[in-house]
């Protein structure tokens, strides 16, 4: 028996048990994803998960580190399910499948395992499959009651492994409205209209937009953002990250909808389109990825907000939590640093603006690398 | 656990961080104060204070009374120590000390005759009959309570066992005297305890204290997880017309009893980087020292034992006790009838460390022994990977980034740690408490922090050898110097004496030569004229 060293007292808290609520906060948005957009979610959800666990299994052996206990600590689990409940329903198996073992291996143990990762490994996997395949990526169908051709259990299997969602003819005919137009999300819809030189009523008027951001999408949002809460409540996530994320939205939107509104989406819309909700209280918050200082976590959050808000609206594509953050990723080091809080008995914040503190970013980074 | 509806006389103010663990209290401040038999030996530990190891006066076989000093001071913070009892000296030796480490150090082992007679006691003044009005109206000399309190071996009861006399010594400025009954840590109720059945003589020892310094604002600062000792508190200073003592009721929150935590909990200000609460004009005692002064004080009574929380699942009579110093911890478990402890805890669940044995003597700093069962206390699994969660962050009561300091602490960069201002972390555990990934984090800041001490020790010792050498070094070229110069100076003192010796030379030798000419020329004049003699 060893000496143990202080304290003794029980701890209340453990990795595991908060990864295990992470999984649990979700399950309202993924009943969301389920009941509109069909069983896709469910084979993606399952494919990315058994993928990550043996990825990091066999990651863990080459690696000479003890497999149990760190497989046992559930983060590859929750990289791989909160990547799989970003990905259209229909994906190619094995484009889940190259996009979670990139994950794992290229974001998460080449920067040395749990903890050491600067950029976010679900958002990792997320941007390679999008940049890699842009059209399989983007290829999400209209809400169940909405599609004219509602995918099935069974066909969304044979869909997912006979990579059918790569074909054109299939694609379009998923995409199908009742009404007989193509549908896509309803921030796609949104940019292609405007690119057609539509005005955003214009645009709105379409089956697909309607209530907060559109049906399906509202009720995704909607769920993921209760699941939020529930983890701001057991306190498994802090406040400031997610308040930042969606205050950072609506300090760009709200002044360009009031400049324009033909032109720029209400806040409200953007707040509850995409992957919103669930990048502000499951992605941004990844803790190793973020900023951990109590300022730092607003000046994150805020840039997340903000550049989501900018690439969606001036950028190429409809949606950006990923790359936003990833970007803020790549601050978080120096942000960390500035952003040091005043220490009892000490008059001001230490290391502002001089040359020892920019030697300190770097050898930050390197800490954060060397292990 | 029952809160105390009392309302704080004094404005309390927030402090960053805390955490609330289980408290556990309950388990041992029901039953009254007791004592237990006298062990079979004392083991005292001549290392029980923050300084130097005390230094004996007595030799083995010698026979010693109760309250008989023992051993004397040795260097500034050390303390005097005295018999817990009275019997034999029967050895003097290292055995195992209450200490983290485990290691041996020297103790004084008394073997005790069983009547516990005391020496002659010797008070400053009999002050034990007077009221608190007559008491506070008393004139007493400081040099003399001073000195009192230091030859009775009285150290700060709290945990850190400074003496107490340096502490007190600082008069100017001060004047605030806050008397720390927070007791934040779970399981220990020994300072509750104290209050509710002696919280008079507690109020006497402020009393006296305030005295050292013309009679100084005096606040209480206590949990209010109390309620029995607040009572008891107010009671008391009603009973002895003490009405200017204020009681500052805190919020239960570990670590309030810190001795920073509670100040800025009580007055809003935070004790100066590298300062001391002197600083702020504030002096802090604990409870437990404010009655060992009253006792040294008015009764004369050495610091020969303390009251000390025996507890923990596997304890069968929990409570607390008067124990004499040097009290094995495997008498303290027998004696209260309990079985194989799991643990054996000295301190709190949050600070304190676990004995390597239950040989080990209790010291003047020990306030509480957790004799855990299976399963009660937190077993350190294997520890995960820092996730970075920054929980550590927000329960730190010192605004620190903890998981920077393991970052920087477990790669070795001390520098870096220091920047993070290692040095003010006080090491309560919060930290480690609330990790999910169960990082023994305390354990990477002690394991830092005395690593740069010894760097610094090194460093100065280094720099001591290099000033040495570099002095020797120089005294050598001056040597050197010097020998060259003088040298030198004989050279050419010698080059001038023979250049001068060579002058006269010359001179001498122009007249020789001169002479010799002359000399030459008569001969040869003489040679002519012989010759010409001869031809002629």
């Amino acid at each position: 028996m060893s000496i143990l060293s202080s304290p003794f007292a029980k701890k209340p808290n453990s990795v595991t048990q908060m990864m295990l609520w992470v999984v649990i906060a979700t399950l309202p948005g993924l009943l969301a994803l389920l009941y509109f957009f069909g069983f896709g979610v469910l084979f993606n959800l399952v494919i990315a998960c058994s993928v990550a666990l043996i990825t990091e299994a066999l990651i863990l052996k080459l690696r000479k580190r003890p497999i149990a206990p760190i497989l046992w600590d559930g983060s590859a689990f929750v990289t791989a399910w909160l990547l799989a409940l970003a990905l259209p329903p229909l994906l190619p198996w094995w484009m889940t499948v190259l996009g979670t073992s990139f994950a794992i291996v290229f974001a998460k143990h080449v920067y040395g395992g749990l903890g050491n990762n600067i950029f976010n490994p679900a958002m990792v996997g997320y941007v390679l499959l999008l940049i890699s395949f842009p059209l399989e990526m983007t290829t999400w169908l209209p809400p169940q009651e909405l599609a004219a051709n509602p995918v099935g259990f069974i066909e969304a299997i044979s869909i997912i492994f006979t990579g059918a969602a790569s074909d054109p003819a299939i694609v379009d005919s998923l995409k199908q409205g009742v009404d007989g137009f193509t549908m896509a999300t309803p921030l796609d819809h949104i940019k292609t209209e405007l690119a057609q030189g539509y005005r955003i009523p214009e645009a709105e008027s379409a089956a697909i937009v309607s209530g907060l951001s559109g049906v399906g999408w509202q009720w995704v949002n909607l769920g993921f953002l209760a699941g939020g809460l529930v983890l701001l409540f057991k306190r498994i996530i802090g406040w400031q990250i997610p308040i930042a994320v969606l205050l950072g939205m609506g300090l760009v939107s709200l002044p360009l909808f009031f400049a324009n509104s033909d032109h720029y989406l209400f806040p409200m819309f953007h707040g509850f389109a995409g992957a919103t909700m669930l990048g502000a209280f499951f992605i941004a918050t990844d803790p190793v990825t973020a900023s951990t200082t109590p300022k730092g976590r607003w000046i994150f959050g805020l840039g997340i907000g903000v550049i989501t808000v900018l690439i969606r609206t001036f950028g190429g594509y409809p949606d950006a939590i990923a790359f936003a953050v990833l970007l803020m990723n790549m601050t978080v080091p120096m942000i960390d640093y500035y952003t040091k809080p005043r220490v009892y008995g000490h008059k001001a914040n230490k290391g502002h603006g001089t040359k020892k503190g920019h030697d300190e970013k770097t050898s930050a980074i390197k800490a954060k690398g060397a292990n | 656990m029952e809160r105390s509806n009392f309302t704080s006389e004094i404005a309390i103010f927030e402090i960053p961080g805390g955490v609330h663990p289980e408290e556990h209290k309950l388990q041992s401040n029901q039953a009254e104060i007791r004592r237990l038999p006298l062990a079979d030996e004392l083991v005292i530990n001549l290392k029980g204070q923050a300084g130097n190891r005390s230094l004996p006066v007595v030799s083995v076989g010698d026979k010693v009374l109760k309250g008989q000093m023992i051993a004397e001071c040795d260097g500034v913070f050390s303390a005097y120590q005295h018999a817990p009892t009275s019997g034999e000296v029967i050895a003097i030796e290292k055995r195992t000390i209450a200490h983290p480490s485990g290691l041996d150090d020297l103790c004084i082992v008394i073997k005790p005759d069983g009547e516990d007679t005391w020496a002659e006691l010797s008070p400053v003044e009999n002050l034990e009959d007077l009221s608190g009005k007559e008491l506070s109206g008393k004139e007493l000399s400081r040099e003399k309570i001073l000195a009192q309190i230091f030859e009775k071996g009285i150290v700060g009861l709290g945990g850190a066992s400074f003496p107490s006399h340096i502490k007190l010594k600082q008069k100017d400025n001060i004047h605030t005297l806050i008397i720390n009954a927070a007791e934040c840590e779970p399981y220990i109720t020994c300072d509750d305890k104290l209050l509710q059945e002696h919280a008079e003589e507690v109020l006497k020892g402020a009393e006296i204290i305030s005295k050292l310094y013309h009679d100084i604002k005096i606040i209480v600062g206590i949990e209010d997880n109390k309620p029995k000792a607040i009572e008891a508190l107010d009671s008391a200073r009603k009973s002895l017309e003490l009405d200017s003592i204020k009681l500052g009721i805190v919020p239960t929150k570990y670590p309030s009893g810190g001795e920073k935590q509670l100040i800025q909990l009580l007055t809003g200000q935070e004790v100066p980087h590298g300062k001391l609460p002197a600083d702020l004009g504030l002096v802090m005692h604990n409870v437990g020292t404010c009655f060992a002064i009253y006792q040294a004080i008015a009764l004369g009574k050495p610091l020969v034992e303390r009251l000390v929380t025996l507890t923990g699942e596997a304890c069968q009579e929990p409570g607390n006790y008067w124990i004499p110093f040097g009290t094995p911890v495997h008498h303290l478990v027998t004696a209260t009838g309990s079985t194989n402890p799991k643990r054996l805890i000295m301190g709190g669940p949050m600070m304190g460390y676990e004995l390597p044995n239950d040989q080990v003597g209790i010291v003047k700093a020990t306030n509480c022994i957790i004799m855990s069962a299976d399963g009660e206390l937190g077993m350190d699994k294997t520890a995960l990977p820092c996730i970075r969660c920054g929980k550590c962050m927000d329960a730190c009561p010192a605004s620190l980034l903890p998981q920077q300091l393991y970052w920087h602490a477990q790669a070795d960069e001390f520098d870096k740690a220091e920047e993070y201002d290692l040095f003010d972390c006080i090491e309560c555990g919060a930290c480690a408490y609330v990790c999910p990934s169960h990082i023994p984090l305390v354990q990477y800041y002690r394991y830092a922090k005395s690593t740069i001490r010894n760097n610094r020790i090194e460093k100065s010792k280094a720099e001591k050898a290099r000033e040495r050498h570099e002095a020797r070094q120089e005294r050598l070229e001056r040597v050197k110097r010097e020998k060259a110069e003088r040298h030198r100076k004989a050279a050419e003192a010698r080059k001038k004496a023979a250049a001068e010796a060579g002058k006269k030379d010359a001179k001498k030798a122009a007249v020789q030569a001169a002479l010799a000419r002359v000399k030459a020329k008569k001969e040869a004049q003489k040679a002519t004229d012989d010759n010409q003699d001869g031809e002629s």
